[in-house]
C-alpha cells in the first residue's frame, strides 16, 4: 500500500516536471530571439550575429532546438549561458547556496514566528492583541515582497543606517578570518531575511490562527480542560500538534510563491542568488540560463510538495487508511 | 539555564568584535564605481555589452588613442605615423621600451595579431579592418598598413585594442570564438589591469605598473555590482561607492540633489530618431507604406511641427540633448548646427502642407487625391522613454493634420518590420518608427553610413539612397585632412537634412553621479569641456588624473565600529531574554498537576 501510494506521487510528480520543461521551453521562446539587439549595433556584422545565432542553435527549426533542449534536459546537460558563456549548471551551483541560505533562514523564522503568533492569538480570540496581530499579518501578507523590501532600506540603511542596503559582503572588503567573513554576511542578510520573513509570516500566521481556533473547540480540548490540567499545558502539548498539520502543507506549497517573491528581493537586495540570475537573465533573455534556473525552480516545488504528501501520509492516520 | 543565557550573550559579542576590523584595506585608495550590469566574459572575441567596453578601455589601449580633449588621434601603442602620399599605405611608429603590465615587450607583432586575428574574427572589431589589405612588420617598432582603398578611419578610427599576442595568440581561434574566458590577470597596456572578476560582484583593477603615462593615484578601481539602478543610487548615497557611472534619467535631477553628490549631464555619440521609411521601388519592390511618407513636403512639415525641446522636457526629463542633425554634438571635430534645423514652427508645417495641396478633411486629417497623412507610428515597449516620445510627435502632428497611430510592439517585432525581406530584397512593412543608434568615439562614419545605399541590407533602417550622399561618404572617408573632411560631412550633413530620412529628436545623454567628498580633481572630457568624468567607453586616460581628496580619504578608512555590534548586541539581548521567560514559564509549570490520561 505504501509502495503504491509513493509510486504513484512519484510519478505524478514526474508528470508534472515534464509538462513544467515543456512549457518552459516555448514560453521563453516567446521572448524573442537573444541576438535582435546585436542588428542595432552597426559594428556587428550580419555574418558573426549569423555566426553566433549558429552557435546558440537558434538557427535551428523550433522543433529542432525543442528536441536538444530535451534531450541535454535527459542528460542534465543544462547548457552554456548565452551570456557569460560559463556552463549553466555551474552559475547555479554558485548561486544556489546564498539562495538556500535566504529562503532556509527566512522561512524558519516565518514559521516559526507565524506559528507562534497564530497560536497566541487563538487563545486571545476577540481580544485587542487578537486583532491587533490580525491586522499586523494581514498587512504583510497583502503588502508586495518589494515594496516591503524597499521600506526595509529606506528604514533601516537610508534614514537610520545602521545595516547594509544589499549585497552579501562589502564590497572589495578583505576578511582577516573566516569568522569575520561570516559576520559580514550575516549584517547583510539581515534585511534581506527580515523581508522574506515579513513576506511569508502573514500566511503562516492565519493558517495557524484559523487551525487553532478549530482545534480549540474541539471536545477533547474540552475534556482535557475538564481533567485539571492547566490552559498553557493543554494548547502547548494538545491543540498546538493537531493544529500545525495544515501549517505543513502550506509550508511546502508555499515554496512557489517563495520563488516569485525571490526575484525581487534578490534584486532590490542585489543578493546573488537564483533570483537575480533570473532576472539578469530575462534582461538578457538568456535561454539555457532561464531554462536551467526555472527547472531547479519546478524541482523544488514538486519536491516540497511531494515532501509534504509524505509527511502529511506520516503524520496523519486518515491519510494512510484512505 | 543563565548559564546558556550567558553564551547566547556571549557569542553575539564574539560575533559581532569579529565583524569589527576593517579589513586588510586599510591605506588602500580605491575607486569604487557602481554599475547595475556587467560585463559578460570580458573577452573582446564574443562581448558586445557596453560594461565591457567600460572595462577594455581602461585595460587595453589603441594604436592611437582618443584626445580626451577633442577625441582627435593621439598617442597610443603607437608614437607617431605617417601617411603615404597615395593615402594607400599607413606607416606606425610604436614607442621604444613599452611594456604589458606582465613586463612583456610591447611590439609590432602584437599590433600585427590584433589586427590580422583577433579583430576579423571578433563580434564587434571586424569592420574596422575591412579597408587593410596586409600588414607588415619591418621590426619589433613598426607596423605598416596597406590599404585595399584610402580610408581615414586607420587613423583615429581604428577602433581595436591592442592585445598581447603572447597571451591571447595561444588559444585556437575556435575557442577565442566559443567559450573561452580570459584568465586573470588581464594583462593589459592601460592606467589599470583587471585582477578579478567575481561574477555578480566585483571587477578589481590594479594600477598597472608599467603604463606609459602618469601613474593613476589610486591604487585600486573596482567595479561592483549592484542589482539594478537604484540600489547604485542607493549605494552612492550611503557612500558604498564613489561614482555612479550610469543614473536612470528619472532619478538623475533627485540625484543631483543629495548632499555630497554632484551630477554630469554629457552628450553621447547616441541619438534618438523619428525614421521614415524611403524604401523606393527598386530597392524594395515589395516595401509596404504609405506613399504620404516618402514625400520631403510631408517630412520637412512634420519636421517643423515636432517641438524636440519639448520631447527633451517631457519625454527625457531634460536629461538628454536636442538633437540637430546626423551627428551629435559629441563629435566636436566635424559637428557643425546644420542651416536646416526645423525650429520649431507649426505655422510654416501648416503652410508647406497646403502649398503641396495637402487638404483637411472632415476629421481633421489632411490628404491629396489617395493619399491620406495618416501614419503607423511604431516603437518599442522596453523604452517607456520612447514611447513617450511616439505620444507626444502625435500630439504635436495632430496641430497640422497629420495623424500618428502610435503602435507600440517588442524589440523583435520592431527588428522584424524593419529588416524583413521578400523575394531575395528589403521589404520593409512601417510608415514611421522612433528608435536609436550609438556611433564611435571619433569618426563619424558608423553614422553617417547609416544613410547610404550600402547600407541597405545592413544597418541602414531608412533605406534612403541618394548618389551624391554616397559619393560624399565615399570622400570624406578616404579624406585624412581633418579640415577638408568636416566640409565634406556638413554637406553630407546639409543633405540628410533637406531629404530628412531622420528626424534626429534627441541627442542621448551619459548622465553620471560622483561623490565630491571622496573624488577630487573631476574633469569634463571626452570632449572638453562639457564631456563624461571617465571618458566611458573611449579612454582610460581619466583614471590616471582623478584622485581622492587628502582629508576625505583619511577619514573613510578610519572605519569606526561596525553597526553590526549594535544590532548583534540586540539580538543576544533578546535571545538571553526569550530563554529568561521560558525559564520562568517552565520553573512555574513544574508546580502544577500532573497530566491524568483519559
Amino acid at each position: 500500500m505504501t509502495f503504491r501510494w509513493l509510486a504513484g506521487k512519484l510519478a505524478a510528480a514526474l508528470l508534472t516536471l515534464v509538462f513544467v520543461l515543456i512549457f518552459n521551453f516555448f514560453l521563453f521562446r516567446v521572448m524573442g530571439d537573444p541576438t535582435t539587439q546585436l542588428a542595432r549595433l552597426p559594428r556587428a556584422a550580419p555574418e558573426e550575429i549569423a555566426s553566433l545565432r549558429h552557435s546558440y542553435g537558434l538557427d535551428k527549426p523550433l522543433l529542432g532546438q525543442f528536441a536538444d533542449y530535451m534531450g541535454d534536459t535527459v542528460t542534465l546537460d543544462l547548457g552554456i549561458s548565452q551570456r557569460t558563456r560559463e556552463p549553466v549548471w555551474n552559475e547555479i551551483a554558485h548561486a544556489l547556496p546564498w539562495t538556500l541560505l535566504l529562503v532556509g533562514i527566512g522561512t524558519v523564522l516565518s514559521v516559526l514566528i507565524g506559528a507562534w503568533l497564530g497560536v497566541i492569538a487563538a487563545t486571545r480570540r476577540g481580544t485587542r492583541s487578537d486583532s491587533g496581530l490580525l491586522g499586523f499579518s494581514l498587512f504583510t501578507y497583502a503588502a508586495p515582497e518589494y515594496w516591503l523590501g524597499i521600506l526595509l532600506i529606506l528604514v533601516f540603511a537610508v534614514a537610520i543606517p545602521i545595516l547594509p542596503a544589499g549585497q552579501q559582503v562589502t564590497p572589495g572588503k578583505e576578511f582577516d578570518s573566516w569568522l569575520a567573513h561570516a559576520a559580514d554576511v550575516a549584517e547583510h542578510l539581515i534585511l534581506p531575511v527580515a523581508t522574506v520573513t515579513l513576506m511569508l509570516l502573514g500566511q503562516f500566521f492565519l493558517i495557524m490562527r484559523s487551525s487553532m481556533v478549530d482545534v480549540l473547540t474541539e471536545d477533547f480540548i474540552t475534556v482535557k480542560r475538564a481533567t485539571g490540567l492547566p490552559w498553557e499545558r493543554v494548547v502547548r502539548r494538545h491543540a498546538v500538534p493537531n493544529a500545525l498539520l495544515p501549517l505543513v502543507t502550506i509550508s511546502a506549497i508555499q515554496l512557489g510563491a517563495v520563488v516569485g517573491g525571490l526575484i525581487t528581493i534578490e534584486t532590490i537586495f542585489s543578493w546573488p542568488g537564483l533570483g537575480e540570475l533570473t532576472y539578469t537573465a530575462i534582461n538578457d533573455k538568456d535561454f539555457p540560463m532561464l531554462e536551467g534556473t526555472f527547472l531547479v525552480y519546478s524541482v523544488g516545488v514538486i519536491a516540497a510538495n511531494v515532501l509534504a504528501d509524505c509527511l502529511y501520509f506520516g503524520l496523519d492516520p486518515r491519510v494512510q487508511t484512505a | 539555564m543563565r548559564r546558556l543565557c550567558a553564551l547566547a550573550v556571549g557569542a553575539a559579542l564574539a560575533f559581532a568584535l569579529a565583524a569589527a576590523p576593517a579589513g586588510a584595506q586599510e591605506g588602500k585608495k580605491v575607486f569604487r564605481i557602481g554599475w547595475g550590469q556587467e560585463p559578460q566574459t570580458l573577452n573582446p572575441f564574443i562581448d558586445e555589452d557596453e560594461e565591457d567596453f567600460v572595462v577594455w578601455s581602461i585595460n587595453w589601449r589603441l594604436l592611437a588613442d582618443f584626445s580626451t580633449k577633442d577625441l582627435g588621434p593621439v598617442p597610443g601603442i603607437a608614437q607617431s605615423w605617417q601617411v603615404a602620399p597615395d593615402k594607400k599605405t599607413v606607416t606606425f611608429k610604436l614607442f621604444a621600451n613599452q611594456k604589458w603590465s606582465d613586463g612583456q615587450p610591447i611590439t609590432s607583432a602584437d599590433v600585427k595579431y590584433s589586427l590580422e586575428t583577433f579583430a576579423p574574427n571578433s563580434l564587434l572589431f571586424g569592420s574596422y579592418v575591412d579597408a587593410i589589405a596586409s600588414i607588415d612588420t619591418p621590426d619589433p617598432l613598426t607596423v605598416v598598413l596597406h590599404l585595399k582603398s584610402p580610408d581615414a578611419r586607420i587613423v583615429g578610427g581604428l577602433f581595436v585594442y591592442i592585445l598581447p599576442e603572447h597571451v591571447w595568440g595561444k588559444q585556437s581561434v575556435k575557442s577565442l570564438t566559443g567559450s573561452y574566458k580570459p584568465k586573470m590577470p588581464l594583462v593589459g597596456s592601460g592606467p589599470y589591469v583587471v585582477t578579478q572578476f567575481q561574477r555578480g560582484r566585483i571587477i578589481r583593477m590594479e594600477r598597472n605598473p608599467y603604463y606609459r603615462g602618469p601613474k593613476g593615484r589610486f591604487d585600486e578601481v573596482q567595479l561592483i555590482k549592484y542589482g539594478n539602478a537604484d540600489a547604485v543610487e542607493r549605494a552612492l548615497r550611503l557612500g558604498e561607492i564613489d561614482f555612479d557611472r550610469e543614473v536612470d534619467p528619472s532619478a538623475f535631477a533627485r540625484v543631483g540633489k543629495q548632499r555630497n553628490i554632484k551630477t554630469i549631464q554629457a552628450p553621447s555619440p547616441s541619438f534618438t530618431q523619428l525614421a521614415f521609411n524611403l524604401c523606393n521601388e527598386r530597392n524594395c519592390p515589395d516595401a509596404k507604406f504609405n506613399p504620404g511618407v516618402q514625400d520631403s513636403v510631408v517630412r520637412q512639415a512634420i519636421a517643423y511641427a515636432v517641438d524636440r525641446n519639448r520631447i527633451n522636457q517631457i519625454a527625457n526629463r531634460s536629461t538628454s540633448f536636442v538633437g540637430h542633425g546626423l551627428l551629435p554634438q559629441f563629435y566636436k571635430s566635424f559637428y557643425a548646427k546644420p542651416a536646416d534645423d526645423y525650429p520649431y514652427d507649426v505655422a510654416k508645417a501648416n503652410q508647406l502642407l497646403d502649398a503641396a495641396g495637402y487638404a483637411r478633411g472632415g476629421d481633421g486629417i489632411r490628404a491629396k487625391g489617395d493619399t491620406k497623412l495618416s501614419f503607423d507610428l511604431a516603437v518599442r515597449t522596453e523604452s517607456p522613454f520612447n514611447i513617450q516620445a511616439a505620444r507626444l510627435v502625435a500630439e504635436m502632428a495632430k496641430r497640422i493634420g497629420v495623424e500618428f497611430k502610435v503602435q507600440i510592439m517588442s524589440v523583435d517585432k520592431l527588428t522584424e518590420i524593419t529588416t524583413q525581406k521578400k523575394r531575395g530584397k528589403m521589404a520593409p512593412d512601417f510608415d514611421t518608427f522612433i528608435w536609436g543608434w550609438g556611433g564611435d568615439p571619433y569618426d563619424p562614419s558608423l553614422l553617417l553610413n547609416l544613410l547610404t545605399t550600402k547600407a541597405i541590407g545592413g544597418s541602414s533602417d531608412s533605406f534612403y539612397s541618394n548618389p551624391e550622399y554616397d559619393r560624399l561618404y565615399e570622400e570624406q572617408a578616404s579624406e585624412f585632412d581633418p579640415a577638408k573632411r568636416k566640409q565634406l560631412v556638413s554637406q553630407m550633413i546639409a543633405i540628410s537634412q533637406r531629404d530628412l530620412p531622420y528626424l534626429v529628436l534627441t541627442v542621448d545623454p551619459v548622465l553620471q553621479a560622483y561623490r565630491s567628498d571622496r573624488l577630487a580633481n573631476v574633469q569634463r572630457l571626452c570632449p572638453a569641456p562639457n564631456g563624461d568624468a571617465i571618458c566611458e567607453q573611449v579612454t582610460g586616460a581619466p583614471f590616471t588624473t582623478l584622485s581622492p581628496p587628502l582629508a576625505a580619504a583619511a577619514a573613510k578608512d578610519e572605519g569606526g565600529g561596525s553597526p553590526l555590534v549594535f544590532v548583534l548586541i540586540g539580538i543576544g539581548v533578546l535571545i538571553a531574554a526569550v530563554l529568561a521567560f521560558t525559564l520562568r514559564r517552565r520553573r512555574k509549570s513544574a508546580d502544577e498537576p500532573v497530566e491524568l490520561e483519559v
